[in-house]
C-alpha cells in the first residue's frame, strides 16, 4: 500500500513536474532570443550587477573608442602629411563578371601593396564598401602606378589584368580609386582608374 | 589597428542598419529585389565614406566608427555628412552608448534634414528608449514616422511596435499591428514570424493559452527556407508542444512536436516531449522510443537528463521491474559523475581560468568566434563554457570580457606605436638640427627681392622697345655684333672725304648693308616682340613661384620645429592616458571574469541541484520498487514487454 502510494506520488511528479520543469526553462530561453533580435528592454534583460557593470564596459568602450580615433589621425598626420600623402583605394561595382581575389600595387615600378581578399571584405566590396589598400607618401611631380588584379573572370576562369596611369602628385593630398566594374555589351569585367585630389 | 571587437551579438542588433548607407534611391531599388543589400551598388561620393562602410559591412562596427570619427575630422565626408551622422548613432547604440546616440539623433530631426532620413532618426530613437525601457517614448517616436522606411528597417519597425506594445501589456493592440503589416509579395516573413512568437510566449505566460496558441501553431508552420527560420520554427512548435503537454491534450502536444527537426537544438526537448505525450497517453511502449534514442545524447543537457528518469519510469509503468531497476541505477551511475564533472569545473572555474582557454585562442574574429567555443578541448574549466552561453547574462558578460581583452591588445599595439612614433620625432628633430645650417645657406644665397627688382627692370626695359619701336633692340647677340660694325663703319666714314670715289661706294656698301639688317630687324620685330612677352610671362610664373617656394621654405623652416613640438606633446599627452585606460580594462575584465565566474557557478550549482533531485526521484523509485518486491515474494521478477 505504502509503496503504492510513492509510486503514484513519482508518476505525479514525472508527469506533471517534468514536463512543466522544461516548459519554464524553455519559456526563460526564448526571450534571450528576443533580445538578440532586436534588443529587449533593459530591466528585462539582467540584474542589477550585470547593468552596473556593464554601463562601466560601454563607458570603457566610448573613452577606448575615442582614443583610438585619436591615435588613428595621430598616425595619419605624423606618418602620411597631406602635402606628400598618396592612397589607393579599391571599389567594386556590380562584380558580376569579376570575382576580385587580390590586388598589388606598384609605384614608379616599386611593389608597395599586395592584398588577397577574404570572401567577407571581396562581399563588402559589392556592397559598396571600399577599401583603402594603400596609404603613403609621394614627392610633387610625375609618377606611374601599376595595378594588377587578379580573381575569377567570366565562366569562372582564372583571370589577371593590369592598369597603369600616370599621375601628377600636386601639394595636397592625392587619392586614386582602382574601379572594377562590369562591361555588360561586352559580358567583361572593366578597370578603371580614377584621380581624386 | 583597432581590432574587431563587436561580435554576433550586436550585430543581429545593427543588422538592419545596412539600409542607412543606402540613398533614397537605391532604397527603392533594394525593396524589390532579394536579397535586399548583398550585389547593390553604392553611390559612394566620398572615397573615406566608402572606406566607413568597408568595415561596417564586415560587421566591424568600432573600426567603422574610428574611420567615421577619423574622416569627419579631417572634414572628408561632405557628401555623406547627414547618412554618417546617422551611421554614427546606430553605431554608437550599437555599443550600449544611448545617450551619444540619442543625442545624435536628436540633432537629425530638423526640418533641413531629408523625411527619409529623419524617419530612420525617430525609428532609431525609438530603438534607443525602448531599450532604456522608456516604451512610452519609444511608442511616440514610432508613431512620428511618415510613410515607410527602407529596406529591412519596415519590418524591423513593426516588430519594435508590436514588442513595445507588448511590454506595455496592450497585447491585443500588438497582435493588430503585426496583423496590419504584410511583408512585400514574394519575401519571407522572417520579422512577423519573430514578433509572432514573442507575443506567443508572453501570453503562454500570461495565462492566455488559446490566443497564444493561435499564434505559436502559426510561427510553427511558416516556410522555412533558412536555418535561422527553421530554428524558430522549431522554438515555436516545442512552445506550443509544452503548452499542450500542460494543459493536458498530449495528442496535439504530439503533433506540433513532432514537426521540430529531428537534428536541431530543440530536437532533444521535443524527443522528450513526445515521449510525455505517448505517456500520458499510458502508451508506455512507445513513449520509450524517444526517451531511448534521447539517452544516447550529450548529458550535459536537461532534457537527457530527464531522460533517463523517464525509461526506468515507462519500464515500472510496464511491470518491467528488472530494467526498470537497471535503467534506475544507470540514471543515478551517470548523475554522481555528471555531478562530479561538475566538481571539477566548479573548482577550474573558482581557481580563475574559466576564460584563459577562451582568449588564448581568439584570432579577433567575429563571424568564427562563437562557433569555435563549441570546439573548446574538454577540459573542466570549458566543459560547460559554450553550455552556459545559452544563458543570455553569461552571453552578454562574456562579449564584454571578450572585448575588454580585444581593447587592451589593442590598446597595447597603439603603445608600440607610440613609441615608434616618439622615435620618429626625435629623429626628425636632430634631422631638422643637422639640415638647418645648409638650407639657411641656401637661403641666404638667394634674394628673392634682387630676383624681383631685375624682373621689374626687364619689364621696363621691354615696354620702352615697344613704345619706342626700336626694332634693333630685339636682335640676336651676332645681328647686334653687325650692327654695331655697321655704325662704326658709318662714323668712320662720316669724316672721310665725300668726294672720294671710294668713299663713296663704301657708303653706299653700307647703307646697303644698314638697310638689309633693318629689313632683317623689322620683318622678325613682331615674332620676337612675341617671345619676348612669353618668356617674360614664363619668368614671372618662375619668380613668383620661386617666391613661393622661398617663402613655404622660410616658413616651414621657422614652423617644422613647433609642428614637430605639437606632435611631440600629442604624443606624450597620449601616452598615459593608454596607460590608464590598459589599467581600467584590465580592471573591468578582471571583474567581468569574476562575475562571470559566479555566474557559471550558480548555473553549475543549479544543474547540480537538479542533479540531485534527479538521484533522489531515482532512489525513491528504486525503494520503491524494492519495497514491492520484497512485499510481494516469492517474486517471479518483472521483463520488458
Amino acid at each position: 500500500m505504502n509503496s503504492e502510494r510513492i509510486r503514484v506520488g513519482i508518476m505525479s511528479r514525472m508527469s506533471i513536474f517534468g514536463p512543466v520543469f522544461v516548459l519554464i526553462a524553455l519559456l526563460a530561453a526564448s526571450m534571450p532570443l528576443f533580445a538578440q533580435e532586436a534588443g529587449a528592454p533593459a530591466t528585462n534583460v539582467a540584474g542589477e550587477e550585470f547593468r552596473s557593470l556593464d554601463q562601466e564596459v560601454q563607458a570603457l568602450k566610448k573613452e577606448v573608442l575615442d582614443l583610438n580615433r585619436e591615435l588613428f589621425v595621430l598616425e595619419e598626420e605624423l606618418l602620411f602629411p597631406a602635402n606628400t600623402q598618396v592612397a589607393v583605394f579599391v571599389s567594386m561595382d556590380v562584380g558580376e563578371f569579376f570575382a576580385l581575389d587580390s590586388v598589388t600595387i606598384k609605384l614608379d615600378n616599386k611593389e608597395v601593396a599586395n592584398y588577397l581578399y577574404t570572401p567577407r571584405e571581396a562581399e563588402a566590396l559589392l556592397k559598396g564598401g571600399v577599401h583603402r589598400v594603400y596609404i603613403g607618401n609621394l614627392k610633387a611631380g610625375e609618377h606611374e602606378l601599376i595595378a594588377l588584379f587578379t580573381g575569377q573572370g567570366p565562366n569562372a576562369r582564372d583571370y589577371r589584368r593590369g592598369a597603369t596611369v600616370t599621375l601628377e602628385k600636386g601639394v595636397g593630398a592625392k587619392y586614386i580609386e582602382l574601379k572594377i566594374s562590369d562591361r555588360a555589351a561586352r559580358a567583361q569585367p572593366e578597370f578603371v582608374v580614377k584621380q581624386w585630389d | 589597428m583597432m581590432s574587431k571587437l563587436i561580435s554576433k551579438h550586436t550585430r543581429l542588433a545593427l543588422a538592419a542598419l545596412g539600409a542607412i548607407a543606402l540613398t533614397g534611391t537605391v532604397a527603392s531599388v533594394v525593396n524589390a529585389s532579394e536579397p535586399p543589400l548583398v550585389g547593390t551598388p553604392q553611390a559612394v561620393k566620398d572615397l573615406h565614406w566608402g572606406e566607413v562602410l568597408f568595415y561596417f559591412y564586415q560587421d566591424d562596427y568600432l573600426q567603422a566608427l574610428i574611420r567615421l570619427g577619423a574622416a569627419q575630422d579631417f572634414n572628408r565626408l561632405t557628401h555623406h555628412a547627414v547618412e554618417a551622422e546617422l551611421l554614427k548613432g546606430g553605431l554608437y547604440l550599437s555599443l550600449g552608448q544611448h545617450e551619444e546616440a540619442g543625442r545624435i539623433f536628436k540633432t537629425l530631426l530638423n526640418d533641413n534634414v531629408p523625411l527619409d532620413v529623419r524617419n530612420r532618426a525617430w525609428f532609431y530613437l525609438a530603438k534607443v528608449w525602448y531599450q532604456r525601457n522608456y516604451l512610452d517614448q519609444a511608442a511616440t517616436a514610432l508613431a512620428s514616422i511618415r510613410g515607410a522606411l527602407p529596406g529591412d528597417l519596415e519590418p524591423e519597425r513593426h516588430l519594435l511596435e508590436a514588442q513595445v506594445l507588448m511590454y506595455l501589456g496592450r497585447y491585443d493592440d500588438a497582435i493588430r499591428v503585426l496583423e496590419r503589416w504584410q511583408p512585400a509579395k514574394g519575401r519571407s516573413d522572417v520579422w512577423s514570424a519573430y514578433a509572432r512568437f514573442n507575443i506567443g510566449v508572453a501570453l503562454v505566460r500570461n495565462g492566455r493559452t488559446g490566443e497564444a496558441a493561435k499564434l505559436l501553431d502559426a510561427v510553427g508552420q511558416i516556410r522555412a527556407p533558412t536555418q535561422e527560420i527553421a530554428a524558430l520554427r522549431d522554438k515555436a512548435n516545442l512552445a506550443l508542444g509544452y503548452v499542450w503537454l500542460k494543459e493536458n491534450r498530449p495528442n496535439e502536444a504530439k503533433t506540433v512536436l513532432q514537426r521540430v527537426r529531428l537534428q536541431g537544438p530543440q530536437s532533444n526537448k521535443a524527443l522528450l516531449g513526445v515521449g510525455w505525450a505517448d505517456s500520458a497517453e499510458r502508451r508506455f511502449t512507445k513513449a520509450l522510443a524517444p526517451w531511448l534514442e534521447l539517452r544516447e545524447r550529450n548529458v550535459l543537457d536537461a532534457a537527457v537528463q530527464e531522460s533517463y528518469l523517464a525509461i526506468p519510469y515507462a519500464y515500472a509503468q510496464l511491470d518491467a521491474t528488472q530494467q526498470a531497476v537497471e535503467h534506475y541505477t544507470l540514471a543515478l551511475d551517470a548523475f554522481t559523475a555528471e555531478s562530479q564533472r561538475i566538481d571539477q569545473s566548479i573548482a577550474a572555474i573558482r581557481s580563475g581560468r574559466l576564460l584563459d582557454a577562451i582568449m588564448d585562442n581568439d584570432s579577433g574574429d567575429n563571424v568564427g568566434w562563437y562557433w569555435q567555443l563549441q570546439n573548446l578541448p574538454d577540459a573542466p574549466e570549458t566543459r560547460y563554457l559554450y553550455h552556459l552561453l545559452a544563458t543570455h547574462e553569461f552571453q552578454e558578460g562574456l562579449k564584454n570580457y571578450r572585448d575588454l581583452k580585444l581593447m587592451q591588445r589593442d590598446l597595447a599595439a597603439w603603445e608600440l606605436s607610440l613609441i615608434a612614433f616618439d622615435d620618429m620625432i626625435d629623429t626628425r628633430r636632430r634631422a631638422f638640427a643637422q639640415r638647418t645650417p645648409l638650407m639657411q645657406e641656401v637661403l641666404d644665397r638667394v634674394d628673392p627681392d634682387q630676383l624681383e627688382a631685375q624682373q621689374r627692370d626687364l619689364e621696363l626695359r621691354i615696354a620702352a622697345i615697344q613704345r619706342d619701336g626700336d626694332v634693333a633692340a630685339l636682335a640676336t647677340a651676332r645681328e647686334r655684333e653687325q650692327w654695331e660694325k655697321v655704325l662704326r663703319i658709318e662714323q668712320v666714314l662720316s669724316r672721310a672725304d665725300p668726294n672720294d670715289p671710294l668713299v663713296t661706294e663704301m657708303r653706299e656698301k653700307v647703307r646697303l648693308l644698314r638697310g638689309r639688317l633693318l629689313w632683317d630687324f623689322s620683318s622678325s620685330y613682331k615674332a620676337r616682340q612675341w617671345k619676348a612677352q612669353k618668356e617674360l610671362r614664363e619668368l614671372n610664373v618662375a619668380a613668383t613661384e620661386a617666391r613661393r617656394r622661398w617663402v613655404l621654405v622660410e616658413r616651414a623652416r621657422e614652423e617644422y620645429p613647433a609642428r614637430t613640438e605639437r606632435f611631440s606633446q600629442r604624443v606624450t599627452h597620449l601616452q598615459p592616458r593608454i596607460a590608464t585606460l590598459s589599467a581600467r580594462l584590465a580592471a573591468a575584465a578582471e571583474s567581468q571574469n569574476r562575475y562571470l565566474a559566479q555566474i557559471a557557478i550558480r548555473e553549475l550549482e543549479a544543474q547540480q541541484q537538479r542533479l540531485a533531485e534527479y538521484s533522489l526521484q531515482a532512489r525513491f523509485a528504486l525503494a520503491s520498487i524494492y519495497d514491492r518486491a520484497s512485499s510481494a515474494a516469492p517474486a517471479t521478477g518483472g521483463g520488458a514487454q
